[in-house]
């Protein structure tokens, strides 16, 4: 480089050197001075909780949205509303307890949480066209909802990461597939969820993003119990 | 009709009868209208409620109309719509003394849709769509349990404290799985106080509260909620928090406050005070260094290295001279001799000290308006004639100087009655005396005693000094006057007690002591030996005096003995060598008549200062 000193140079390089050590030990080690059991496990216990953050983050937009679409259409009294009418996931065999969450295969539960943020992909994005395009909604409404139809994006895309890191420690098997059945689920029920009204929709999503997030901290808590469970 | 007006008699009768307050928590279902309205009251669900979103329990009450022989008759069912083939299921437990339905882990399901419904005797149902829930929406959590508090941190006047309340997560809740996330909001009053102060809610199990104030006792308790979703438990009992004052640590800050205070004060009055009066402070601490007394001439133009300047001013600046007052100035300090540089005549006139005059006289300074000259403006004593030899000195000065040594002119007629009172025929008297002398006069004011002989002429005459023409100019008047009477000569012999010295006029400045004997014995009638005469044998040449009357030419020829007698004879003069007689004999003088024409040597008198430079001599002689 011109201008840059020989000393300088030197004195660069060193401390190149040394941080460049620095990283490959902790991408060798991991943190872990010996492999203490659980020690390795700590970058996904991190991962796990950055996903649960997102899911809680996402849950508390839709119970805004939710509150807010109350406000414009009936006011329920016990925020059930017109429940009688299915939501879009509900074929989607979801545990629905605690003890059924916890007894369950973990492959499974990684599955369902997937299968759940891929179903609900489409039909937020479409949620978010129609919220733009009425005027009664508000801006905050609105930036609302793409808020949401993109945290569920980048939800999936964690939770994709975190089992792809379970599979890499071997906690889980490979059969937790991606791209193979829950795109084929969704696509039966893709008519389905075009006639629901803005409302239940809100309302189902309301209700799926606390079972994602339930079933996330479950799921962590079987995982990698010692990190804050 | 009848049976809708008995049954909402019995309604009001139920409604007064029935403990509200018994219900756990407040009402699940708002149902103000069913309850003001008069209309009878259908039996419904008061509440349904979970508390750690795996089981859940509902109330309900008979209403108004039922008939309520027997508690058992209601019957709750559920639904749960998770599929649409679900049918309506019994209360799995029942619990009829508090009218109460629980829902235990294995018949709860999160996220599904429960519709209860109360179905009496015969079959009849009580349903209400609005009776359809779900689980997670319902979530009361119980409140927190073993609060505490501890002392964070007192202010530094005591006053106000802050407080750290901790507390455990209510048990029922399952938070070590994350299955429930519980947050928690405090609230505090004052023990006496109606509103309570609610913070924000936080999902930490502790706290702070910041600002109570010290001495007040303070109540606090927290409650829970599912975060996410809107409703509050129940709230935890209440602590209570009190923190005693500290008066003593309150005073000490106090004191610390107000004497920091008061020394800040002290300090800037202080400032001021010296900031005012710098100047004078200033001259009190640093007094300023005494500057050189240098009379006359001004520190600062030494200072400054303005040595023209300081020539001009000590040269006399066009005979100008230095002011009078620094003679004042010093007076005090008898060893400064100052040898004032006037204008005026009368100045060194008027310098009534002998000491000055004598001075003047010994460096042969001129009386001359050229000058008094001041002693410090030249290193030397003699300084003052380098003053007289300045070339740059104009002809008139070279007139007065040579004048010096004359007799007295009629130019200065005030100063020379000066230092006598002569009779205004002295004058006149005087006056050719005065006119023998060519140009401008020196006076004869201060005629003393002595007079320095300036030079000594080869022809044996001596140049006297101004101040001992003067003193011959006096004799030579008194003389004058008496003329006539020869007889009074011994009177006026007698008057002058001075001494008279053999001049030799051709300045040699030495009288033989023939001479002398020569001017002493004719006049030893006339002066019964009592002091010197002045002599000029040759008074001539060295007097430019214009003996246009030489009957009354000043000079005393020493044939006569009145001329013997005042002959200007200066005051010192050179022992030749002892006679026999052990007497000192003088210069020889020269047997000379008396020159007539003192005038003929006018202006040779450069010379008239105390010493005569080769030239002058040679101007002199000639």
């Amino acid at each position: 480089l011109p201008g840059l000193d020989p000393l300088s140079a030197v004195w660069v390089g060193i401390i190149c050197l040394v941080f460049s050590s620095r990283l490959s030990t902790m991408k060798a080690a991991s943190i872990c001075p010996n492999d203490q059991t659980g020690c390795h496990l700590l970058p996904l216990a991190n991962l796990f909780d950055r996903v649960i953050q997102h899911s809680a983050r996402m849950h508390g937009i839709s119970d805004d949205l939710h509150s807010e679409f109350e406000l414009y259409f009936l006011p329920s009294k016990n925020q059930i509303g017109r429940v009688s009418r299915n939501c879009h996931t509900s074929t989607i065999l979801t545990p629905n307890g605690k003890e059924n969450a916890q007894r369950i295969a973990r492959e499974e539960l990684a599955e369902i949480i997937l299968k759940l943020l891929v179903a609900w992909r489409d039909p937020l994005w479409h949620f978010h066209q129609s919220m733009s395009q009425h005027d009664e909604f508000t801006n905050f409404s609105s930036n609302k909802s793409l808020e949401m139809s993109d945290m569920v994006h980048e939800l999936r895309k964690g939770v994709l990461k975190v089992v792809e890191k379970m599979q890499m420690l071997g906690i889980i098997s490979n059969s937790v597939g991606d791209t193979g059945s829950p795109e084929a689920l969704l696509t039966s029920d893709s008519a389905e969820w075009r006639f629901m009204k803005d409302y239940d929709l809100l309302y189902c999503f309301r209700r799926d993003s606390n079972k994602i997030q339930n079933y996330l901290k479950i799921l962590k808590c079987r995982i990698v119990p010692k990190h804050g469970c | 009709m009848a049976v809708s007006l008995s049954y909402d008699l019995l309604l009001l009768l139920v409604i007064s009868s029935l403990d509200w307050s018994s219900t756990p928590g407040s009402a699940f279902l708002t149902d103000h209208n069913r309850m003001t309205s008069s209309a009878p009251v259908e039996p419904h669900f008061t509440e349904c409620m979970s508390r750690d979103l795996e089981t859940f329990r509902c109330w309900w009450s008979p209403g108004t109309f039922h008939n309520l022989s027997s508690p058992e008759e209601l019957r709750v069912f559920y639904l749960k719509r998770n599929s649409p083939s679900s049918e309506w299921k019994e209360c799995p437990e029942y619990s009829h003394l508090n009218r109460e339905c629980f829902f235990d882990a294995n018949h709860t399901s999160i996220w599904i849709p429960y519709c209860l419904q109360l179905r009496g005797q015969n079959n009849i149902t009580y349903f209400n769509e609005d009776d359809c829930f779900s689980v997670e929406n319902i979530v009361r959590p119980d409140p927190p349990v073993s609060l505490n508090w501890t002392l964070l941190i007192v202010s530094p006047s005591g006053l106000s404290y802050d407080v750290m309340v901790s507390w455990e997560p209510p048990p029922s809740a399952d938070v070590s799985t994350g299955w429930m996330r519980i947050e928690y909001e405090i609230q505090y009053r004052e023990r006496n106080a109606t509103t309570w102060e609610a913070l924000e809610t936080q999902p930490h199990t502790q706290q702070t509260i910041y600002g109570l104030q010290a001495g007040t006792e303070y109540e606090v308790h927290i409650r829970t909620k599912m975060k996410g979703f809107p409703k509050f438990g129940d709230f935890s009992d209440s602590i209570f928090v009190k923190v005693t004052e500290i008066p003593l640590r309150e005073s000490a800050v106090l004191l610390t406050l107000v004497l920091t205070f008061g020394v800040a004060g002290i300090l800037i009055l202080i400032m001021l005070i010296v900031v005012s009066h710098q100047q004078r402070l200033m001259m009190i601490l640093l007094p300023p260094v005494p500057a050189p007394k240098i009379k006359g001439i001004d520190s600062e133009l030494l200072k400054k290295g303005k040595l023209e300047e300081l020539d001009f001013i000590l040269n006399g600046g066009g005979l100008g001279g230095l002011p009078t007052y620094i003679s004042d100035y010093y007076q005090d300090e008898p060893w400064v001799e100052f040898i004032e540089v006037d204008e005026e005549d009368a100045d060194c006139g008027e310098k009534e000290d002998q000491k000055s005059s004598d001075t003047q006289r010994l460096l042969g300074l001129p009386q001359r308006s050229v000058g008094c000259f001041s002693a410090d403006s030249h290193p030397d004593d003699d300084s003052g004639r380098a003053s007289c030899y300045d070339t740059d000195l104009s002809e008139q000065d070279t007139h007065l100087l040579a004048a010096s040594l004359l007799p007295g002119q009629p130019e200065d007629e005030e100063a020379f009655l000066h230092p006598d009172e002569k009779a205004p025929a002295s004058e006149t008297n005087k006056s050719p005396l005065i006119q023998t002398e060519s140009e401008g006069k020196p006076t004869w004011i201060n005629t003393d005693l002595y007079a320095q002989v300036s030079n000594v002429m080869p022809s044996g005459g001596v140049v006297l000094s101004p101040g001992q023409q003067l003193r011959i100019q006096e004799n030579t008047e008194k003389e004058s006057q008496k003329k006539g009477t020869l007889g009074e000569d011994t009177s006026k012999l007698n008057k002058p007690q001075f001494q008279l010295l053999v001049v030799d006029p051709d300045g040699s400045g030495y009288t033989s002591e023939i001479t002398a004997r020569q001017i002493s014995t004719p006049p030893s009638s006339l002066v019964p030996g009592e002091g010197y005469q002045t002599i000029y044998p040759q008074p001539m040449e060295t007097k430019p005096a214009a003996p246009s009357e030489p009957n009354q030419s000043p000079y005393i020829l020493p044939d006569s003995p009145q001329t013997r007698l005042f002959a200007p004879v200066a005051d010192y003069t050179v022992v030749q060598e002892l006679d026999t007689h052990q007497s000192l004999l003088l210069n020889l003088p020269t047997q000379q008549p008396p020159p007539p024409c003192l005038p003929q040597h006018p202006l040779k008198a450069p010379v008239a200062i105390g010493y005569v430079t080769p030239d002058l001599l040679g101007n002199l002689s000639s």
